[in-house]
């Protein structure tokens, strides 16, 4: 192998006339652990592994973090809860959306983009007051009205919470499937058609399990975020993660010890999902 | 480069003028310049006092002219006067304030707080002012009372995250799940709404949440008649004496008195 490279390069200053200059790499001093390459080693992966070890072992080592884990258990179930019901409808309006904003049906067309413009105008935190504190007592005064028997009961925080979710993260979706659809070619949807599909079956066998695979990162990438944006329902009093860790830093006075754990909790979770997202990715790669 | 340059000094610039511009709300009149007689005097100085505006009679803002008004103003302002200070209101978040006052990020609190053990071992408290208790405050067309609430497993209760109503609402109805709003506002608007049956919350506050909403709301029962509120400082503050001398100076000729009845704390 050793004399190969000095071949190599005689071969190369010949056939380019001579005139190659001397960039070639200084002879490297022998490293100390041949093979070993530490610069290409994922620091940040390690540094929080370090991290999370180091969380880890205060909440068995100390009993005033062990008790507050033990308290927020709870609110994983719930912050998982209200993300995961979230994502699935706000996938569901973001593929009816995105689709009406490419359809030519002036009414569907005109209508998504109506809500498309008008929820991201929106911050999310007012957006989930508005809904919860006006919107649906609005609405089941007026179906009261109408004669239907609803109570507001019926519509327990939790559920106004994932519903303005679902509305305001439906928003975004639906421009992510945009791109999607937009993103395959003209001529897939011309072939279909030349194949005598219309275009709703060109839509379902053609173009949409093409475009679900384009747009499985960015989709991946807004569970994250709504993962961490569920954190906001604590302005209804919903007992997520953050509400119990602001209740329990409210009746133990000990703020450190509260918020890390939660910060832990919230990093293990979205670290899990996006080596959960990563794989799905890996697995559903396009072979183009 | 010249023009990354320009354009970065003109962000710094934008962002320098824009923290000037955060700050306090209403500012006391200037100091009278002498304390009153006996009194300590803090020679005119700024302290800056912390109050939610989101808790009548308190503090709150009052809606014609957009400045903030309550007891709170009231009695921060007659201090002042007696100890030669001026008041600078600024308005917090009641969702972390003790670790605020804790880390002496305000001078003074005045928000209606409880005195608790619990609470003097992070933060300093002056002497009380008032004792009020805490009710039970309920839609007016509520049939059931405390009791009842009590055994009633439908009846939901409401309260602010982080006072001691919450911890009193613990303790009264074990068996429920108390929802714990960031501040009274919200907790009273569920409650009109019909999400929640009950609120938690100081007769006081009650009151004035009452007059707030004629004709809708109503106290359904006492719960406790021994919450004693006081002013609180950062641990270890120079200003806990002046306050308690003034606060004397106002119980013994009666000027604590006439407040407390002119904002309900008494009747």
């Amino acid at each position: 192998m050793d004399g190969l490279l000095p071949a190599i390069r005689l071969i190369f200053i010949h056939f380019s006339g001579g005139k190659m200059e001397t960039t070639e790499k200084m002879p490297q001093r022998p490293s100390l652990l041949p093979g070993v390459d530490a610069s290409k080693w994922p620091w940040w992966a390690i540094a929080l592994a370090l991290l999370g070890l180091a969380v880890s072992s205060l909440i068995v080592g100390s009993s005033n973090y062990r008790e507050t884990f033990i308290y927020l258990l709870d609110g994983i179930a719930t912050t998982l809860r209200i993300t995961l019901l979230s994502f699935v409808f706000a996938t569901i309006l973001g593929l009816m959306t995105g689709l009406a904003r490419v359809s030519k049906n002036v009414f569907f067309f005109n209508l998504a983009t109506l809500y498309v413009e008008m929820i991201r105008g929106i911050p999310l935190i007012v957006l989930i007051i508005y809904i919860a504190f006006g919107v649906v007592p609005a609405l089941v005064e007026i179906l009261n009205g109408m004669g239907i028997p609803v109570s507001i009961r019926d519509w327990p925080m939790e559920v106004r919470a994932i519903v303005a979710l679902a509305i305001g993260y439906g928003a975004y979706e639906g421009e992510v499937f945009r791109a999607g659809i937009q993103s395959i070619s003209k001529g897939q949807m011309e072939a279909a058609k030349s194949l005598g599909m219309n275009y709703l079956q060109a839509m379902r066998f053609v173009i949409l399990p093409q475009a679900v695979r384009r747009v499985l990162p960015p989709l991946g990438n807004d569970f994250i975020s709504l993962l961490k944006d569920s954190s906001l329902v604590t302005v209804l009093a919903v007992n997520e993660l953050t509400q119990l860790g602001r209740l329990r830093r409210a009746s133990t006075f000990r703020f450190l010890e509260t918020f890390n754990v939660v910060a832990f909790l919230y990093l293990s979770m979205t670290l899990l999902l996006s080596s959960a997202v990563r794989w799905l990715e890996n697995k559903m790669k396009i072979q183009e | 480069m010249k023009k990354t340059l320009s354009l970065f000094s003109l962000i710094i610039i934008l962002s320098l003028a824009l923290a000037a511009c955060g700050g306090g709300q209403a500012t006391g009149g200037t100091g009278s310049g002498t304390a009153q007689e006996g009194l300590p005097d803090l020679g005119g100085k700024t302290i800056t006092i912390a109050v939610e505006n989101a808790y009548p009679p308190f503090n709150s803002i009052d809606e014609a002219s957009g400045q903030g008004v309550g007891w709170d103003y009231d009695a921060v302002n007659e201090i002042c006067k007696r100890i030669n200070c001026v008041p600078d209101y600024k308005q917090a978040a009641w969702d972390g304030i003790f670790p605020a006052m804790a880390a002496n990020e305000y001078d003074v609190l005045a928000d209606g707080v409880t005195y608790t053990e619990e609470r003097a071992q992070t933060v300093a408290f002056s002497i009380p002012y008032v004792t009020v208790g805490q009710v039970l405050l309920t839609r007016a067309n509520e049939t059931r009372d405390v009791e009842t609430f009590k055994s009633d497993a439908s009846a939901l209760v409401g309260t602010q995250i982080g006072t001691t109503n919450a911890i009193v609402a613990e303790s009264t109805f074990p068996d429920k799940s108390i929802q714990a709003f960031e501040d009274f506002g919200a907790a009273v608007l569920a409650l009109i709404s019909g999400d929640i049956d009950g609120v938690v919350i100081d007769n006081v506050t009650a009151s004035g949440y009452m007059g707030e909403n004629e004709g809708k709301l109503k106290i359904a029962g006492q719960i406790t008649s021994d919450e004693q509120l006081a002013f609180v400082f950062p641990p270890g503050s120079d200003l806990v004496a002046p306050f308690n001398a003034a606060l004397e100076a106002m119980k013994a000729d009666g000027t604590l008195d006439s407040l407390n009845k002119k904002w309900g704390l008494t009747d």
